[in-house]
Order: structure tokens, then sequence, then C-alpha cells
């Protein structure tokens, strides 16, 4: 019928450019703040306000790394979530594996657990977390103080130290980001056979030889996902440095932002957007990889 | 040299008892055929010959030596699994020389071995493939390749050919023969197939619920079936099984009073008094059509004809009969025909199932 | 190391005892799993189990009671529940995710999810464009916004606005809760949008096809067909972007730090004011504890109603 076809492919057209309305307004309140960042960031007059340049310009970048410690800011963010990061990959990966495979006892309370302390707000654990971390920094200072020369003192406790240190705020990164890690590994183990390493095992692989030549490359794209996860939390958490970290050495991205525009009196917003723009891009492009793992992370063993 | 011997083995899954004492002997070079319903427990008795599980209660000796204690590379035995497991991340070559490899074997010494074995297997031309690239008959044989680079004295099948078509089965059960006569080393194979197995098998192994219903050639088997479950199991169509009554005359002419209303004369040399109940089971193919009047008359329920042969149901409350017939016969359901069972044919059991026939 | 012989009958061991290889599987597994026990119990639940201790004492990182804290039995939870800022934050944070995770996220991610199954030719930037705010980091996210919505006539927000004939106002001091509901609303549409993409994508097309047969309007098949078989997925979500929303702390920080005069002092953020602006950590950690265990709660519903399987 062709008159039926031709009213149809007129309502699809009309209801088309309804959705096309609808959606342009959805995209405006997602993008506009996104252009506002990005324009200021090559305007050389930039302004808090979303306005056309007058001039372009890469001087706000430039001053990150030239007047500015930006470079010092990024490596210390990328040192710390990275080395979370693979922390809860390794982990992740074992421990995912040990409870895909475990008949033991201790296998269901232990995955509720996990289930459990994915809900534990980060912020409810923050008091006895820095009780936790100060204590173990006490010892770690006590050690420090006693091996090493006074001068060396401070920079080491850069490295190992628990409060305003790299390795407390690693540690406790990566015991955030764990849970997940464990369960989407778990879940994804649970989909390769165990003939796999039961194979390896027949043609006597150790557990380590196991580990590496089977189940690293075979577990890949869930380690990648597990990692993504891990990496785009922790890259976008700003509660534990906000805690965790004072030095001028130490500073990351989010602190070193928080920072800038906290100092109400003189903003440079050309150097704010430009940081904010650094900032964004990893965890931007790590999210176009992880897109299409988030619905599994929920999805994941369970029954609907 | 690798003779298997399993003396009252068992094994349990948290309570669940899988394996419930077991005792088997394989000879060496002996290709043995595991069969059994689904979840019999022949599976995880491979897996316990194999290392995979261990052994709860029970030996496993090889060659004498026991191996319960054994770790599972370190006994001589490789096994082929129902999944192929082949490491998608690898190349054929890679695949079938890993053993060697995690042995620290120098890599041109692997690599003349996977060609030797390639070539035995007709893999030589597919060795930088991945397993993806392969069809499933060529997977097939990379598994086997895998296994038999190790030079294993015993090499474990879990149903291979489960996952192949049907006319790779049977080109893939020639190819499997050939194998175990040049490598010359035992070959345990599970298999739901009983055509795999009455065509392959030195020695059949016939699993009920975990424990061994019988243990024996081929052939044997068939003739004779040492229970019930054996007798039905082997043998397409199931064997006919009919509860009957012994009748002893005086002048010495035994007789069964099937309950469906059979009369059926026995030859003695049968453990059974005057009397006592007992199964006859009575193969499809053992049956005869022939003219009526008849000691056996029954009614046609159900006409399969499939030109080469043609299946006769005969529908009764009391046990219903199938018969196998040679050729095509065209006789109608609802008809009354006569039927004759060939001589000695008839298998006895007691009422528990367990064979009374002498020898 | 040889097992003597066993007699079938009599000598059977026990149905659990591994051997050899089993045994050191088992062992291995345990030995995989060993570092993440730790780091869990070092820093999640020994924390978890010590902030329950810590709500019981007059911890506090200043003052007398830092040198030498006592214990005040439940001193801190009766103080609590006369405390108008802790009412307040549990009434904001309620408010909150009210606004922003059952209301706004929802709605607009399922309308996008809707929207985006029709093969339109800008799907994928649109796509895109609704997840960004999803991946930008929190301090940027607060950073972003407190420009769009500054005080002054030339701020973004306010010339929008301003076609519309409304007055310029700084909105994070006027309506200040609503503004936190619209950023955070922002930041999750994309996660409703892409969870409800999965659930809608999960129903058979045959059903719609089906009810196009019966002559199903696109309407009666939006609300007869598509949300009552999306019930399960969005039970999901509501769980899911509850529990992160009642969690959410960088965000509104960066914002507003909880203010104007605790308007935005969702409940993270009244437990740092607390331990580390006024230093109470006893204090601090008795409202953590209400806050896990009002987590906790919605945790164990989210195992329950949705039958986890592990
Ligand atoms: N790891 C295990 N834990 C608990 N029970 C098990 C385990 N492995 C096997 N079983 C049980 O043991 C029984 C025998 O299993 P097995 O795999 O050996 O059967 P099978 O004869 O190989 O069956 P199939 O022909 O279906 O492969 C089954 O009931 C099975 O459920
Ligand atoms: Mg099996």
């Amino acid at each position: 019928m062709p008159n039926g076809s031709a009213k149809n492919s007129a309502s699809v057209k009309s209801a088309d450019a309804a959705a096309y309305g609808v959606l342009a307004v959805i995209s405006l309140y997602c993008a506009i703040p996104f252009l506002w960042v990005f324009i200021a960031s090559v305007d050389s007059e930039p302004s808090q306000f979303l306005a056309w340049p007058k001039e372009w310009s890469l001087q706000n970048y430039i001053n990150i790394f030239a007047r500015q410690d930006g470079f010092l800011w990024i490596a210390n963010s990328l040192i710390i979530v990275g080395s979370a990061t693979l922390i809860v990959m390794v982990l992740g990966g074992l421990g995912g594996y040990a409870l895909s495979r475990s008949h033991g006892w201790w296998r269901r309370p232990f995955l509720y657990t996990i289930i459990l302390i994915r809900v534990v707000p980060p912020t409810a654990l923050i008091v006895p977390l820095y009780k936790v971390l100060l204590t173990a920094n006490s010892v770690v200072g006590g050690i420090v103080r006693a091996v090493m020369p006074p001068d060396l003192v401070r920079p080491t406790m850069h490295i190992f130290g628990f409060i305003d240190g790299y390795l407390g705020i690693i540690l406790v990164l990566a015991a955030t980001q764990l849970p997940l890690a464990l369960w989407i590994m778990k879940t994804f183990f649970d989909t390769i056979p165990r003939d796999y390493e039961e194979a390896a095992v027949m043609d006597g692989a150790t557990l380590m030889q196991t580990i590496r030549r089977v189940l690293i490359p075979l577990a890949l794209p869930g380690l990648g996902a597990a990692g993504l996860f891990a990496f785009i939390i922790a890259w976008g958490d700003f509660l534990m440095p906000l805690i965790f970290l004072s030095s001028a050495e130490l500073q990351t991205l989010p602190l070193g932002l928080f920072r800038a525009y906290m100092r109400v009196n003189q903003l440079d917003y050309g150097f704010m957007t430009a940081l904010a723009v650094i900032y964004t891009l990893p965890a931007v492009i790590a999210f176009g990889f992880a897109r299409r793992f988030l619905v599994q992370t929920f999805g994941g063993g369970v029954k609907g | 040299m690798a003779a298997i011997e399993l003396n009252g083995v068992q094994k349990s899954f948290g309570t669940v008892d899988v394996i419930k004492g077991v005792d088997i002997r394989i000879e060496d070079g002996e290709f043995a055929v595991f069969v059994g319903p689904s979840g019999c427990g022949k599976s995880t008795l491979l897996r316990l010959i194999a290392g995979l599980e261990s052994i709860n209660a029970g030996e496993f000796l090889l060659d004498g030596k026991s191996m319960n204690e054994v770790a599972p590379d370190k006994r001589g035995i490789a096994m082929v699994f129902q999944s192929y497991a082949l490491y998608p991340h690898m190349t054929v070559a890679q695949n079938i020389g890993f053993s060697l490899d995690l042995k620290k074997v120098p890599k041109d010494e692997i690599r003349a071995e996977v060609e030797k074995v390639a070539e035995m297997l007709q893999l030589s031309e597919l060795l930088d493939r991945r397993p993806a690239a392969l069809s499933g008959g060529q997977r097939q044989r990379v598994a086997i390749g895998r296994a038999i680079i190790k030079k294993p004295s015993v090499i474990l099948f879990d149903e291979p050919l489960s996952n192949l078509d049907a006319s790779l089965r049977v080109q893939m059960r020639a190819e499997l023969q050939r194998l175990h006569q040049e490598l010359a080393a035992t070959v345990v194979y599970v298999t739901h197939d009983q055509i795999e197995a009455m065509t392959m098998a030195d020695r059949i192994v016939v699993l009920k619920d975990g424990e061994v219903a019988q243990s024996a050639a081929p052939i044997d088997l068939y003739k004779r079936p040492a229970n019930t479950f054996v007798g039905t199991f082997i043998g397409s169509p199931r064997m006919n099984l009919l509860s009957a009554s012994v009748r002893r005359s005086s002048d010495g002419s035994v007789e069964a009073r099937a309950d469906n209303g059979w009369v059926i004369v026995l030859p003695d040399g049968f453990s059974a008094f005057d009397g006592d109940r007992i199964k006859i089971g009575i193969r499809p193919e053992h049956l005869r059509l022939v003219a009526l009047p008849a000691a056996i008359s029954a009614k046609v329920s159900v006409v399969e004809r499939l030109g080469v042969e043609t299946y006769l149901t005969f529908n009764h409350p009391k046990g219903s009969i199938v018969a196998r017939l040679e050729g095509d016969i065209t006789v109608k359901v609802g008809e009354q025909v006569g039927l004759e069972v060939t001589e000695n044919a008839c298998h006895l059991f007691d009422s528990s199932g367990a064979s009374i026939q002498s020898g | 190391m040889h097992t003597p012989m066993v007699e079938t009958t009599t000598g059977r061991s026990s149905p659990m005892t591994l051997t050899g290889y089993q045994r050191r599987a088992a062992w291995h597994l345990k030995l995989l799993l060993a570092p993440s026990v730790l780091l869990l119990g070092t820093f999640v639940i020994y924390p978890a189990f010590y902030s329950i201790y810590l709500s019981l004492t007059n911890e506090a990182l200043s003052g007398p009671a830092a040198l030498n804290p006592r214990f005040v039995g439940t001193r801190n939870y009766v103080r609590l529940f006369s405390d108008g800022g802790f009412w307040n934050s549990l009434l904001v944070t309620f408010w909150f995710v009210l606004g922003s995770a059952i209301i706004g996220q929802f709605i607009l991610g399922l309308v996008s999810a809707v929207l985006l199954r029709r093969p339109l030719r800008f799907r994928p930037l649109i796509n895109a464009i609704i997840l960004m705010p999803n991946a930008v980091p929190e301090v940027v996210a607060g950073f972003m916004w407190v420009g769009m919505l500054a005080g002054g006539e030339h701020a973004t927000l306010n010339k929008i606005v301003a076609w519309f004939g409304i007055p310029s106002q700084n909105w994070l001091v006027t309506f200040p809760l609503t503004m936190i509901i619209i950023v955070n609303t922002w930041r999750g549409i994309a996660f409703a949008m892409i969870l409800l993409t999965s659930g809608i994508s999960s129903i058979s097309h045959e059903l719609y096809e089906a009810a196009r047969m019966d002559g199903a309007t696109p309407r009666q098949i939006f609300f007869r067909l598509t949300l009552p078989l999306l019930m399960p997925t969005i039970f999901l979500y509501m769980l899911v972007s509850t529990v992160t929303t009642i969690a959410l702390f960088g965000l509104v920080y960066a914002l507003t730090r909880g203010g104007p005069g605790g308007a935005t002092e969702i409940i993270g953020i009244y437990i740092f004011n607390q331990s580390f602006t006024a230093f109470q950590l006893g204090f601090g950690s008795a409202v953590a504890v209400v806050m896990l265990a009002i987590s906790v709660v919605i945790g164990i519903g989210y195992v329950r109603l949705l039958k986890v399987q592990v």
C-alpha cells in the first residue's frame, strides 16, 4: 500500500524530528560546560564565561608547564593512580581467579563481603582510615629515621609514608578499587573453562607458568576492564588526596585544580581550564574504552 | 609398558559419592572404553587416572606402581579434553609444543618434534594458524597432537568426538585406531556412543552410578551381559525385557511364562527353580516373523520401515516388545503376526537383574 | 611418599580429604587471594569496625581529647540525634538522592535510551556527548559548574535564562540544593542511559513485533510492554545509583563545600567537616557509622532482591 507507507514515513520523520529536538536539549545540557572549559583553555583572554575567543592561543597550556609545576602534578597523579591501578589488576586478577576456582566454605561469605564493601561510602571510612594510616606512618617514620641520614628522611617519607606519602595513598586507592576488580575478574574467570588450566597441568606447568603463559593471556580482556575502571575512578577521586596529601611536592591534578580555584582573589581561568582539559583527557579516553564493560560490572552474576 | 589397575577406588565430592569402589584392570596397549549413562562418573574416573582429582580411597597402579600421590604431569599420562582446551593465544605449533617448551627443551628440538607429530596428524600446513582459524576436526587433531608429543604411555580421551558431525566422527574413529596402533600406548576413552565403543574398544567398561557394571571385550558384552543394565545399555534398539515365571516340567523341559502371555521354551543350564520369577532379555534382532499359527502371536502396534530393516513394536501393558527384522516388511498396524525367538538367544536374569546363565 | 594400600570396605578415608596435587592446588588458591584479603582487611574491613569503636570515644584531632581520648559510651549518638546539623544533612542527602538519582538521571537517562534506539544519523555523536559528563573527574565537574552557575549577567547560565526573561542571580547562593541536583543529574545521565539501554535491548524483538501485530500504538508499546519488562533493570539502577549518590563527596565539595549555611551539606560532607574541619573524630565516626548502616542495608537489599549469584 503506497498510501500507508507514505503516511508511515511521514510519521517516522516527524517522530525523528521530535527525538532530535529532545536529544538536542539534553546534549546542550551535557556539552555546554565542556565547551566553556575547552574554549577558555585556548583563549588568550579567558574568562569564567562561555564566549568566543578574540584570539586563539596555546599559551595557557604552555604556562602550566613553564610557569607552574604542571609537570609535577601530572607525574604525581600518574604515579599514584598508575601504581594503584597496577596493584588492583594484579591482586584482582589473582584473587578473582582464586574466587572463581575454589570450593572452600569461605568463598560465599567472601563474595558477599565484596559486594557489601562496594556499597560502603569512602567518606564513612576516612576517619578510621586516617587513624590507621597515622599509626602506620609513625611506624614507618620511626624506621626511616633510624636508618636514613636526617636530610633524606623527608624525601623517603614522601615515597614510603602513609600520610603525605605515595605509598599510603596508593594502597588506599587500590583497596577501594579492589572489590570491583575482584568481582569483574571472578565473573570473567567463571566463563573460562577449567580445561585450559588442567591441560596446562597435564603439560607439566607449575602454578606460576600456568598463570603467566595461560591464564594472563586468556584473562587480558577482563584485566583490561578491571584496570580501566580502577583507573577511571581513582583518577577522578578527590577525597583521598584531599585528606592524605598535603606537601607541595606531592600535589596531584585534582588537588592542584581545587586549590587553584579556591584562591578566590587571583583566579587564572586560562591556567585552570587548560589544567582541567589535561586532567580530563585520560579519563574520557579510558571511559571510551571501558564503556562496553560498564553494564557487565553490575549485571554480572545477577539473575533478573 | 603401561598396565592400569584400579583397586577399590572411591571418590566423593563433599557428601556425594561419585565413584563407589571401582576395580578395573586394563592391559598394556589395550584400547579401553568407558561407557555409561550421563553422570555415572566416567569423566571423574578419567580425571582420577589423570591426577586432576585426588583419590579418596583405594589405589591406582600404573605398571604396579602406586600413582595416588604422583603429580599429574609426572605420571606419563596425556589427556585430550572434550572441549580440546586449545590455547587461543597460541599457534598450532605452540599449542602442540607447549609441554616441551615448559620443560625448556631447545627451540629447534621442539620444532622438529612438533613437525613430526604434525605430519602424523596431517597438520603440517596449519602449524602457524591459531585455533580459532581451524575446523572442528583440525582442532581435534591438534588436541591429539598436544597429547602425543609427550610420548605418553597412557592417553586419556574424554568424549573426544562428541563435538564433531557424524561423517567426521567416522573418519576420526578410524584415524584414532590407526594412531593407537602406531603409538602402542594404552588408551582410555570415554564415550556416550556405543557404536564408538563397540568398534574401537579392546575392552569396554560399563559404568553405572559410580560402579563397574561389567568389564569385558565388546562382543562378550553383547553376547553375555552380566546384568540387565549392560544388556539394555549395549545394543540398539535396546534389549526387550520380559518378566516371567519359570516352569520346570517333570519331563525335564523348561519354559518361561511371561507376564504378557508369551511362552518361551528355554534350554536348561541356568540356575532357577520351578516358580521362580526371572527376567528374560531378548534382543530385537533375535525375533523372527513366522506364519500363524505360532507359539507366540502378537498384534502389531507400530511399524517403522527403514528400507534395509523394519522395526515392529508390539505394545502390551505387561511389557512392550520391539522386533528388528531384516529387509522391508509390509505388515499393517493392527495385524496379528506369529513370532519366534532365535534359538539360544534368550538372556536370563534373576529378579535383581543379575545374569543367571551359566557359561 | 606412598600411602598404604587402603581397603575398600573398611579403610575408607574421610570424603573431604584431599591429597597431593589437589591439596596443593587448594592451598595455592588461598595464597593467591591472601594479598587481596590483607589489603581489604587493613584498609576497609578493619577501619569499618574501628569506626564503630571510635564513635564510642571522644577522639579528636586537636585539643585535650587528642592526647587522651576517652571512652564515652553512646554520648556521641545521643548528641547526634539531637543535632540539627545531622538531621539537616540527612534531609539534604534525601532530597539530593531523590532529585538527582531517582528522578533527574533516571528520567533523562530513560528518555535518552529510548530515543537513541532510533537509527538517527547523529546517534554516535549524541551518545558520546551524553557520556562525557560521566567520565569527567569530580573536581573538573565542580569547576565547570561553578563557572556555569556564577553570578553576574555575563555568567553562562544567566545569559541563557535572560532569553526567557529570568533575572540574573548567583545560582549557587539562591538555589543551592537545586543546583547540586542539576549538576549531579548532568553527571549521571550516562550511567542510567547505559544500564537502561542494555535492559531495553535485552527485550526480545519478537515481542515488539507481536505487539505491533496486535495493533498497539508506540505509546501503548512503551507503557504496556517496554516499561514492565524493564522493571528489573530499573530496580537495579535505583539501588546502585542510590548507593553511589549517598556516597558522593568530591563533586559537591568542589562546588559548594556544603554551603551556603549547610544548604548542600550532604552526609559525606557533614562527616568530613565534623572530622577534619571541626576535628571531632569521635563524633564524625558516629555519623559515619549511621551512614555505613544505611548503605549496608541498601546493599543487602541489592543482594537479596536481585538474587545475586555468587
Ligand atoms: N567437582 C565436582 N563437584 C561436585 N560434584 C561433581 C564434580 N564433578 C562431578 N560431579 C558429579 O559427579 C557425578 C559424575 O560426574 P561425571 O562428570 O564423572 O559424569 P560423566 O559420566 O562424565 O557424565 P557425562 O556423560 O554427562 O559427561 C555427577 O553427578 C556430577 O554432578
Ligand atoms: Mg563426562
